[in-house]
């Protein structure tokens, strides 16, 4: 249930990014991709009845929870939040630049400018 | 010793960083990248006799990332430290920050793990941290024109390396393993192949982002060819991030040998070749030109590592060298007749070849190399590619050496001619707007207003010596071609000397018939020029990324099922 929840979410908010005008939204969109990847590894560690691996009554690992999924998505979590905070960074720069977060505006304004600079070399 | 050709980079980057040491550190720098180089070798040589891992932590079986050199990473490692050497050689004399350099090793350690990382969530987190490195790189100069270009390259490549992520998903949750090899065998025991679909789909959608197959194509060159982006960067880019594609494509190719997709990327290879070609002749920027080039050239590696047989397997892997190497001297040689023009417009840059001889005469040698001229190694490579192709491939590669050859020949008019004076106007203009005034950083003004100033044109010494370097690896590439093949691939490969001299034949014939191509077709072609500065918005390029996923998940779960 839970991993086809995540594949929904994958591909809504990758629907999202093929729609959305503003490059704040497609940066939310991006990291809304992000979380269902995250929830589906998790889905796949989950199973009712088991423990986490931490403490005691660990005897009988079948009934213990795989810790891979956990420990890989920490890592995904942390890269995730890298990226994220360069790409806002970027798109602030951008900003008090062109005064847009519109994509198509953003190209034009990017490219006229550059050809203004062309002119001027 | 696996572990610290990784770590070493990274925490000499960052002592670097710390501890600057204006006047010494350049030496420190080039006896690190030194050391890097030689530590490559000895492991290469080691690779040879037995194979070499390390698993990280020890905990044995499958589990914990696994380093391991073998013959597909001994050769990627040694192409990176190789580049990455050229490189320090190049900016030595520059006076760059230490914020330069840092940026530099990091991105040496990270690709090299890239390259020697068995476990498949590692490649993705080396990936996604190369992405970001490379996007700050782009921007290293500030120069805010870049930022568009920057931030799109980032979205995409985050976008395609999540698609990745989730097919990892998929596979750890049917194999329960990360480790290549590991899942590589569980695939081949126990899974069956509609069971794969979904996961190889989406993995494929992200590989042929990375190495920027057919729909995925335009905002790859355009990063590459940022004008103000350092051309170390674009370099690095080019040469490397792109070969990393191809060497995920071979990787996860043993992974899903059970999916036959030879024929589908056989023709996506050439769609992109045609592409490229046909996008590179339409550009009027002289790093635009190379950095299509790339495209077109991993369109022909790709063909040929989907045609069957050894041979072609060897000479794609060695393409994938000679044209690294090539590009490698074709981007930084115009670095420095960038520096010297103070343009990248093709219209404003002619009489390389008097002005700075060096330079035009090292870009004649990286031509031929990529051409695949007899006696330098991209003939060895094509002539390996080709000696196995069918009677419709066979052709096909030699029209597209044809579109490459034209589409050097465009390259090569910046060679001839003279130097265009500046006229009193654009003096005045310039000053005016205050082009001749500005200080950007690292980047003295030169060429043009210099002549007009009487400066002498000063080029750095290292620079020089930098792209001489790889042009003369070019060259030993193509005359030590068949004993380089030999101890990269323990196989023992021969050349037929009538092979070779209807190679050369095919060549010059090439060559008559491109010159006419170009003169009578390309140039002044308005309708290239414009397809050449096609340009895809953001949303454009998501939806050929989504359209690629379908396209893929259509074939492999339809038609070869």
């Amino acid at each position: 249930m839970i991993n086809i929840i995540a594949i929904l979410m994958f591909f809504i908010s990758f629907f999202g990014l093929i729609t959305s005008h503003s490059m704040i939204k497609s940066i939310v969109f991006t990291v809304l991709m992000e979380s269902a990847v995250i929830l589906f590894f998790l889905s796949l560690g989950f199973q009712s009845g088991i423990i986490p691996p931490i403490g005691v009554n660990l005897e009988n690992l079948e009934h213990v929870a795989d810790p891979l999924p956990q420990a890989l998505m920490i890592t995904a979590i942390i890269i995730g939040v890298a990226v994220t905070t360069i790409k806002i960074t970027i798109l602030m720069s951008f900003f008090r630049k062109f005064k847009t977060t519109d994509w198509d505006e953003a190209r034009i304004l990017s490219h006229h400018h550059e050809e203004d600079e062309n002119n001027n070399d | 010793m696996l572990i610290y050709l990784v770590i070493a980079p990274i925490l000499f980057a960052v002592l670097l960083y710390l501890f600057p040491t204006s006047k010494i550190s350049k030496s420190i720098v080039i006896v690190a990248q030194a050391l890097l180089v030689a530590a490559a070798f000895v492991l290469f040589y080691q690779s040879r006799t037995n194979e070499i891992s390390l698993n990280i932590g020890d905990y044995g079986g499958f589990l914990g990332i696994t380093l391991a050199v073998d013959q597909l990473s001994a050769i990627f490692l040694i192409l990176t430290v190789v580049i990455f050497f050229a490189l320090t050689i190049y900016n030595i004399g520059e006076n760059n920050s230490k914020f330069f350099w840092f940026l530099l090793f990091l991105l040496e350690g990270t690709l090299i793990g890239l390259f020697l990382t068995r476990d498949i969530f590692n490649i993705f987190v080396l990936a996604e941290v190369t992405t970001v490195l490379g996007a700050i790189f782009l921007m290293y100069h500030r120069i805010r024109r870049s930022m568009y270009d920057g931030l799109v390259y980032l979205m995409v490549n985050v976008i395609v390396m999540q698609f990745y992520l989730f097919g990892i998903g998929f596979l750890y949750m049917l194999t329960g393993v990360l480790d290549m090899d590991q899942s590589a065998l569980v695939i081949a025991t126990t899974l069956d192949n509609s069971q794969l679909t979904l996961p190889f789909a989406l993995i494929k959608t992200a590989i042929a982002a990375k190495c920027s197959l057919l729909p995925l194509m335009t905002f790859l060159p355009k990063v590459h060819s940022i004008p103000d982006a350092p051309s170390s960067v674009g370099t690095i880019l080019s040469c490397l991030q792109v070969k990393a594609g191809i060497y995920l494509f071979l990787r996860f190719r043993h992974i899903f040998q059970g999916i036959d997709a030879s024929s589908f990327f056989l023709i996506l290879g050439i769609i992109t070749a045609v592409f490229g070609i046909i996008l590179a002749l339409g550009q009027t920027n002289i790093k635009s030109i190379l950095a299509y080039s790339t495209i077109a050239q991993v369109g022909l590696i790709v063909i040929g590592l989907s045609l069957e047989g050894t041979y072609s397997y060897i000479g794609s892997l060695y393409h994938v060298f000679s044209h690294a190497i090539a590009k490698a001297t074709l981007f930084l040689s115009a670095g420095i007749i960038m520096r010297v023009y103070d343009t990248l417009e093709m219209s404003k840059i002619k009489g390389v070849l008097k002005e700075i001889p060096v330079v035009g005469f090292v870009t004649i040698l990286a031509i031929l190399s990529m051409t695949g001229a007899p006696l330098f190694s991209g003939n060895i490579s094509k002539y390996f590619m080709m000696s196995e192709a069918n009677f419709i491939i066979y052709p096909i590669i030699i029209l597209i050496n044809l579109g490459t050859i034209t589409v050097f020949i465009k390259y090569a008019t910046i060679l001839f001619g003279k130097m265009p004076a500046v006229t009193e106007e654009e003096i005045d203009e310039a000053k005016a707007t205050g082009v001749l005034q500005e200080d950007r950083d690292n980047i003295e003004r030169t060429g043009f207003f210099a002549k007009a100033e009487a400066i002498i044109l000063r080029i750095d010494i290292f620079k020089e010596i930098a792209v001489v370097l790889l042009a003369i690896l070019c060259l030993l590439g193509g005359i030590f071609g068949t004993e380089l093949i030999g101890l990269l691939f323990h196989y023992d490969v021969v050349i037929r000397f009538a092979d070779i001299a209807e190679k050369a034949i095919i060549f010059v014939c090439s060559w008559g018939a491109g010159y006419f191509i170009y003169r009578f077709a390309v140039k002044k072609n308005a309708s290239l020029k414009f397809i050449g500065h096609l340009d895809l918005n953001f949303r454009t390029i998501c939806v050929s990324i989504g359209g690629f996923f379908a396209l893929t998940l259509l074939v492999v779960g339809v038609v070869l099922s």
